[in-house]
């Protein structure tokens, strides 16, 4: 039961996220969408991984785009979507019908149901690898965020400059 | 009625997958468009982790999981920086006006 | 040591491409040498590759399960081509230093060489099918740029897209033809093509044929394609000489004399093969007689000289179609610069405002007239023995019709070949043009083409026995000057071809008059100009292009939501594919 109330905050946050017109808003909606992630994620089994989206999807992200949306104003748009809604519409509707039928059961298949337990040190010993991609991708983004946030004053100047001419 | 855990969370799944791709869509706001990305990929975390359960390998799908979460959270940075050179250079963060390659 | 030098063959030029781009507009002087430095050093490592030549492949770099191995592998006839490429292509920029000077954006010309050279060479050494497709488009994406390098001339402009677009046809049927053999064999190796053709169904095969047929007609300028080459000459003179004379357009050549063995035995190929080479031969002959641009007649030339060594091809007489390769390579390369060095000189392109010039360029009528003797097939220059290797190679085993079309070409080669170089170089100047000598950097390119013109048919020898110890699937055979000098001399077939070059020699001295084809050959000289209605069909299919190009440009907006919105389709259509599929 429980699981049907935090699945559906986590929907009713991520509506608003969408919905709402405010930009702040929606980032702040996202972060709770994203605490609700964190809750069901625990209540599937996976609490290292609840607590890393409970810090990083709703507290480091929220925070980026608190920054982001600070610095570049509101600008709240409400413009009309350059896509008709119907169309979008018929592509969510269609999206969520190929999702739905290969979820279907007798669709997917046989499951291996409840395998040994694994220990956490899968993360270390199967997947070495990935974790230094993590750190190489981490160390991109580190990068991206100095030079595009960092580098604005001299970006700035170029522009300015290259209109003088 | 027995309300099976499974497939509630499946449900939630498609949900906020349909949810980020209307959003995706629909929205012509650089920053929102990475709202919509990042709950469309809070499904994809959400499904990784349930088909690990399902299998029975959850670490191994909390260390995907894991993978993802620090993925997305790059994009979300180098998007938001973008998003912000883009307010700078263009002066809106319309998509619409992004289209216009002149300078 | 052959692994390094062939990479260097395609590695070089390109770094200088990298080099000369990173340089950019502000250091116009600096180009021009650097581009000489990095031709130069790619022509010696290609002369140097040259005698190292294997049959096995020398560089493999693994590239994935899907897509083979990007592999080099510098046979006879693939490192021929690479020394063509990369000794004109350094020619042409050296060249270029006299004729471009003053131009404005110089980086990007001598740029785009070198990335012409070095995909021509990765082009005809590698030796698998797909990374030959990249290199071949590579090649029409510089050639397109090249030709519409003075992007604010609408002529120009329209002939570099109408290049692109032909040369896409040609693409087209490259890519359906490699697919074809890949389903077959499930690789892209040529020579797994090669060994054994035989394990390849016969329908399989035919379609890749005749899919490469396409592809080199569409290439080299043969008919149904001829008309996008005299389009073409809207380029600045030094790249009509490399890439529209010597070697780009000898790809399709390349692609058909590679193949050979393996599409030999396929019901109607080698009939289609003669066919196309006599027809394009004959007809764009007939072209150059009425054209009245000097560089057009040269481009008329090449387009039937090019049928010459298609109809070779067809005969089965691969090594006479790669002599006649390498001959044509250094006299037209020739002709071409030396008329460059004239239009330069005079700013015009009109054969029937120049004449009288030889007395004031007397180093290039020197080499424009020993081109065209050599292009005449006039002995002893190279033209000669190579032509005739394929005129008796047609005589002994082609179709009546087709020697007697071929013969008569060589008349009219002879016949408009001296046409235009006495327009130009003799009788008396019609206009008053400003003349002045070409320059020195001119005239060291030319002076090596020169040479090669008049003696370049000494190297048969070496050059054949090459080819026949490296390509084992062509059963080509060594052949030393005294056979050659023999088998030319001793043939019936040189005396009745050097009679009708000579009379198509004779019947310019005796209608010496400036419009003289003009006028005597009244209404067919419109149906001539229009390349017998082709020219039509080919500006049909570029037109088509275009509308197709203009339509399809709704779908892409711009807008970030509408690209979203086709990612989303690929999602379902994927998920659709998997539940269906599984």
């Amino acid at each position: 039961m429980l699981e049907v109330v935090v699945a559906g905050g986590m929907i009713f946050c991520a509506v608003l996220a969408i919905r709402s017109s405010h930009l702040l808003q929606s980032a702040i909606w996202l972060a709770g969408s994203s605490a609700f992630t964190a809750i069901l994620l625990y209540l599937m089994g996976a609490p290292q991984i609840a607590v890393i989206e409970l810090s990083v999807g709703a507290g480091l992200v929220t925070v980026l785009f608190v920054f982001a949306i600070n610095i570049t104003g509101e600008d709240a748009s409400t413009v009309l979507p350059s896509i008709p809604r119907p169309v979008a519409w018929a592509a969510v509707v269609l999206a969520i019908a190929a999702f739905a039928w290969m979820v279907l059961p007798g669709q997917q298949p046989a499951l291996t149901e409840a395998g040994p337990a694994v220990f956490t040190s899968v993360l270390w010993k199967d997947r070495a690898v990935d974790m230094v991609l993590q750190v190489a991708l981490i160390f991109a983004g580190v990068l991206g965020i100095l030079t595009l946030l960092g580098g604005h004053e001299d970006t700035g100047e170029v522009a300015g400059g290259a209109h003088d001419h | 009625m027995i309300i099976e855990p499974r497939l509630v969370i499946t449900m939630a799944v498609i949900c906020l997958v349909g949810i980020g791709i209307y959003g995706l869509l629909i929205t012509r706001n650089l920053i929102k468009v990475i709202v919509a990305l990042q709950i469309l990929v809070k499904g994809a975390i959400l499904a990784l982790v349930l088909a690990a359960e399902l299998q029975g390998q959850i670490q191994l799908g909390q260390s995907m999981a894991l993978t993802l979460i620090v993925a997305d959270t790059i994009v979300a940075v180098v998007g938001l920086a973008l998003g912000l050179q883009v307010r700078r250079r263009v002066g809106s963060l319309d998509l619409r006006d992004l289209s216009k390659l002149k300078g | 040591m052959p692994a390094l030098l062939t990479l260097c063959t395609i590695l070089v030029p390109w770094l200088g491409a990298v080099a000369i781009w990173m340089l950019g507009d502000k250091r116009q002087k600096t180009v021009g040498p650097v581009a000489v430095t990095f031709s130069v050093l790619a022509a010696l490592a290609a002369l140097c590759l040259y005698p190292f030549a294997t049959a096995g492949v020398v560089v493999s770099i693994p590239m994935g399960d899907a897509f083979g191995s990007l592999s080099f592998r510098p046979d006879g006839l693939a490192a021929l081509l690479t020394v063509i490429a990369t000794v004109i292509g350094s020619l042409a920029v050296i060249f270029s230093l006299d004729y471009m000077k003053g131009e404005h954006q110089l980086p990007r010309y001598y740029s785009f060489i070198l990335l012409f050279i070095g995909a021509m060479a990765g082009l005809v050494l590698s030796s698998s099918l797909l990374y030959l497709f990249f290199f071949w488009e590579i090649t029409a994406l510089s050639s397109y740029a090249l030709i519409s390098f003075n992007n604010d001339d609408p002529k120009a402009v329209r002939g570099g897209i109408k290049a692109l677009i032909m040369t896409q046809v040609g693409g087209a049927g490259l890519l359906a033809g490699a697919l074809a053999l890949f389903s077959a064999t499930g690789s892209f190796e040529i020579d797994q093509v090669l060994a054994n053709p035989v394990a390849i169904p016969a329908g399989l095969l035919a379609f890749a044929a005749f899919g490469f047929l396409v592809a080199a007609a569409a290439k080299s300028a043969q008919f149904p394609f001829q008309t996008w080459l005299p389009d073409a000459m809207e380029a600045p003179t030094p790249i009509s000489a490399l890439i529209h004379a010597a070697t780009m357009v000898n790809a399709g050549v390349y692609l058909l004399a590679r193949f050979y063995p393996a599409f030999a035995e396929v019901p109607g190929w080698k009939t289609a093969v003669i066919a196309v080479g006599v027809i394009t031969a004959f007809s764009a002959a007939l072209m150059a007689i009425v054209a009245g641009d000097i560089k057009r007649v040269l481009a008329y030339s090449t387009v039937s000289q090019l049928g010459y060594m298609v109809y070779a091809i067809g005969l089965g007489a691969v090594e006479a179609a790669q002599f006649h390769l390498l001959s044509h390579a250094i006299f037209k390369a020739l002709l071409f610069l030396s008329a460059g060095a004239v239009i330069h000189s005079v700013g015009t392109r009109d054969i029937f405002r120049m004449g009288g010039l030889g007395k004031r360029m007397p180093f290039t009528r020197l080499a424009f007239v020993i081109g065209s003797l050599a292009l005449a097939g006039i002995p002893v220059l190279n033209g000669f023995w190579s032509k005739e290797l394929i005129l008796e190679a047609g005589m002994e085993t082609g179709p009546a019709w087709g020697y007697i079309l071929m013969l008569a070409g060589a008349g009219l080669t002879a016949l408009y070949t001296l046409r235009v170089t006495w327009l130009v170089f003799y009788g008396k100047p019609r206009e008053d043009l400003h003349v002045h000598p070409a320059g020195k950097a001119m005239k060291t390119a030319l002076l090596p083409l020169v040479i090669g013109s008049i003696f370049s048919w000494l190297l048969v020898a070496f050059v054949t026995r090459v080819s026949a110890n490296t390509m084992p699937y062509h059963h080509m055979e060594a052949m030393d000057i005294t056979t050659l000098v023999q088998e030319v001399i001793m043939n019936p077939g040189t005396l009745i071809a050097l009679a009708v070059i000579l009379a198509g020699a004779g019947t310019w001295l005796v209608s010496q008059r400036v419009r003289f084809f003009e006028k005597s050959l009244g209404w067919a000289v419109h149906s001539i100009q229009a390349s017998f209605g082709m020219e039509s069909i080919n500006d049909a299919i570029t037109r088509l292009a275009g509308f197709a190009g203009e339509k399809l440009r709704i779908t892409q907006t711009g807008l970030i939501s509408w690209n979203l919105l086709y990612v989303v389709i690929a999602l379902i259509l994927a998920c659709i594919y998997l539940a269906v599929g599984a």
